[in-house]
């Protein structure tokens, strides 16, 4: 009765791929997730609100600063917050500041995840091995390039081709436009600047036309409360329906995955044991191969539970790296400002997405910086609403603000952070959730690297607004912007070739139990400094069809 | 333009943070006490609220504040979404406004004229711009503060406001980021 082809633990945007791409081959599929369900269309009860229909007009109330206030560090609000989980229910130990921002329920953070996708090149996958830093990486560029292709494929990412060998093209729908102000500060940066450093539209998993069943995008700009229009890529929207469409799904909400069991003479796992979130009783379910997709600290918090007389420090982890580089990317740093110029132009409609600026700094002996190690990029946009005048009372004051204001430009940059065996997460032998399970104490911190680059991050930024002709310049450096904040954590299972210093292998796989896959943040080496994603969906869908194959040999 | 855009625009509208917006505020007194209600206004502070919140943004061509019900809003925002010390400097600067009315017109704001009322909240307005600009962070934020950023917040996201004084597209249905505009014309902003 309990016994399926495969178990994926987890919906997020790495589980739904396990799933799709398990149930899609014919395996017989469950999915568990720890939450609660939340159906493609029916559960988004705020997608459709006007303004006025939020009684509190989105802000955040004492109750939501109170029940949510490490989710509402992120972008938790009044029209998304039943998407984030209550930090009171989901407590955690932080060792250091460390923000642990999530969405419990089927689809995860896939509903509101900030869409933007970005191939790694090697310029990412042999930089560990090029400074020292972290181990290597067992795959490079052509090992995963296929997977991104195929990803793209069926997910749908707009974006424009640009030929930059540090941020490969992909298969890309339609780019989005840039408005007047970014087309003017792209071209004055490729004028002004010969280090090669270019201005994109960013690439981004909402549809600029209709693709595969779903979308396109309304260009409503409120994609986190989950889109009538299927018009961006989530679990709910996209894998999900297509793997029950094969009717080879179970999918079992508040499953909360307890451990994975050993069986010794096998050497393989035979299953999971879970706790259901409502009723608390303990069940298990056995299958050939499991994938956990429980997210990066989702998915290594099970690991290290699961303790068996072979694996008394936690499943795999022989090596002592389970826990160990955990990884974000740092941002809240760079620039703004204001233009005098385009006063006859305004934007119609809300765009889900600003521009991109590649990395453009150590990625050739040209650009090789002396002051820190690997690079940053940006994401930001110009836009121009109502005025920001708000001096003065009466009708002057209401015509003033009812008109335009000006254009504005803000630039945000988003930098690699280098894997460091401190930086590691371990479970509490004292602190339990109410289900019994142990705490997860986080100990994670911005070092020497990180802050160095900051200073660079932030500078840039103002000299490429200078560039495009903008005034009232200000910088920013947020130093409260803490390791997890940007919501792109990393390793801490992270693969390698060598058992002795990694957790899983090239495809994914334990090293010491061949049988269980993570595909999820956890399995990174390093963090690069482009949004994760696309590389968690590529990297799944590429264990996936290793593991059925090696199912099919007999070798699982 | 999303929520934290928003806020800024509040925020840089009338120089300071958004009184309740703040983002790593913890540690309220009772976060269920009265949640959509305005249990500790009655419908006298209402029409007071929606007297000043006209006085700043009147009824022209388009709807005032009072059409969009900004009184009864900024109960609300009061209520469920300020600290304690923030709504008693409210309640305080209620009594701050009726007080001046009386020092400045011989009778309080709920008898004065529309005129008496925009010459008393423009003393007020010009009060606050400065102490805004001066005051040290730690400092508590000008009485008249939290009246112009809830009428702002309030006009702009209600109904009235929207849909009256800007143009309101809640299914834009494509973005164009050079459009010709000319001055009269409505513009399309964010939803939140």
């Amino acid at each position: 009765m309990n016994t399926y082809d495969a178990i994926v633990v987890g919906s997020g945007i790495s589980g739904g791929w396990a799933a799709m791409e398990l149930c899609k081959k014919g395996l017989k599929t469950i999915v568990l997730e720890r939450g609660r369900q939340v159906e493609h269309l029916k559960d988004y009860p705020t997608a459709n609100l006007a303004p006025w229909e939020l009684l509190h007009r989105n802000s955040h109330t004492k109750k939501i600063k109170d029940d949510q206030h490490i989710q509402i560090r992120g972008f938790c609000n009044e029209s998304n917050s039943h998407f984030f989980v209550n930090d009171k229910e989901h407590p955690y130990v932080q060792k250091k500041p460390y923000d642990w921002i999530r969405g419990y329920h089927v689809g995860g953070r896939s509903l509101m995840w900030g869409r933007q996708c970005y191939r790694w090149s090697d310029l990412d996958f042999e930089a560990n091995a090029k400074d020292g830093h972290g181990i290597d990486w067992p795959i490079r560029y052509k090992d995963i390039a296929p997977w991104y292709t195929y990803v793209e494929r069926f997910a749908g990412i707009s974006g424009s081709k640009e030929g930059l060998p540090q941020l490969p093209d992909g298969d890309f729908l339609p780019p989005m436009e840039m408005n007047a102000l970014e087309t003017h500060v792209s071209d004055s940066i490729k004028q002004k600047f010969t280090d090669g450093r270019r201005m994109i539209i960013g690439r981004v998993a909402n549809l600029t036309r209709g693709w595969n069943g779903r979308g396109p995008c309304q260009y409503r700009n409120m994609c986190d409360r989950g889109c009538p229009f299927g018009g961006y890529f989530s679990s709910n929207s996209a894998t999900l329906p297509v793997a029950a469409g094969t009717g080879n799904l179970t999918l079992r909400p508040h499953s909360i995955v307890m451990e994975v069991m050993y069986d010794k003479e096998k050497r393989k796992a035979k299953g999971v044991r879970i706790i259901d979130e409502n009723t608390k009783e303990a069940i298990e379910y056995y299958a050939k191969i499991i994938f956990l997709n429980a997210s990066t600290l989702g998915s290594t918090s099970i690991l290290l539970n699961s303790v068996s007389e072979v694996f008394p420090n936690g499943m795999g982890n022989s090596s002592d790296q389970l826990g160990r580089n955990l990884m974000d990317h740092h941002y809240h740093v760079g620039a703004g400002g204001n233009y005098d110029g385009f006063k006859d132009k305004v934007i119609y409609g809300r765009r889900p997405n600003g521009i991109y600026v590649a990395r453009f700094r150590n990625i050739d002996e040209k650009t090789k910086r002396s002051d820190y190690l690997r690079g940053f990029g940006y994401q930001g946009g110009a836009s121009r609403g109502r005025s920001w005048n708000g001096d003065g009372v009466g009708t002057e004051l209401k015509e003033k603000m009812t008109e335009p204001g000006e254009w504005g430009f803000w630039l945000g940059s988003w930098g690699e952070q280098l894997p460091h065996p401190d930086n590691r997460v371990t479970l509490s032998k004292t602190e339990k959730d109410k289900w019994g399970l142990p705490q997860l104490e986080i100990d994670c911190e911005w070092k020497e690297n990180e802050i160095a680059m900051r200073k660079d991050m932030m500078n840039s930024a103002a000299e490429m607004l200078e560039a495009g002709g903008l005034k009232d310049i200000y910088t920013f450096n947020d130093e409260k912007a803490y390791p997890g904040l940007c919501i792109h954590e990393m390793g801490t299972a992270r693969m390698g070739n060598d058992p002795k210093t990694s957790v899983l292998n090239k495809w994914n796989q334990l090293h010491e139990v061949k049988n269980v896959f993570n595909t999820d943040g956890a399995c990174m080496t390093s963090s690069a400094c482009q949004n994760p994603s696309i590389t968690y969906m590529a990297l799944t869908a590429r264990a996936a069809d290793y593991a059925i194959s090696e199912l099919k040999k007999g070798n699982l | 333009m999303n929520r934290r855009e928003l806020l800024k625009m509040v925020a840089a509208a009338t120089g300071g943070v958004v009184i309740g917006g703040e983002f790593f505020l913890t540690g309220c007194k009772n976060p269920d006490a009265g949640v959509g209600t305005s249990a500790t206004f009655t419908e006298s502070d209402i029409a007071f609220l929606d007297e000043v919140a006209e006085t700043i943004f009147p009824k022209t061509a388009t709807p005032g504040a009072k059409d969009a019900k900004v009184g009864q809003f900024m109960t609300v925002m009061v209520t469920d979404c300020y600290e304690e010390k923030d709504q008693k400097a409210f309640r305080e600067g209620m009594k701050t406004i009726n007080d001046a009315c009386e020092k400045m017109h011989k009778h309080g704001f709920m008898k004065a004229t529309p005129e008496q009322r925009k010459e008393l909240l423009v003393a007020a307005d010009n009060e606050r711009k400065d102490y805004q600009k001066n005051k040290k962070k730690e400092d508590p934020n000008h009485y008249f503060q939290a009246f112009k950023q809830l009428t702002i917040l309030g006009y702009f996201t209600s109904k009235e406001g929207r849909q009256g004084a800007t143009r309101y597209e809640p299914v834009p249905g494509r973005y164009e980021g050079d459009v010709p505009y000319k001055k009269g014309d409505k513009i399309v902003t964010g939803l939140s």
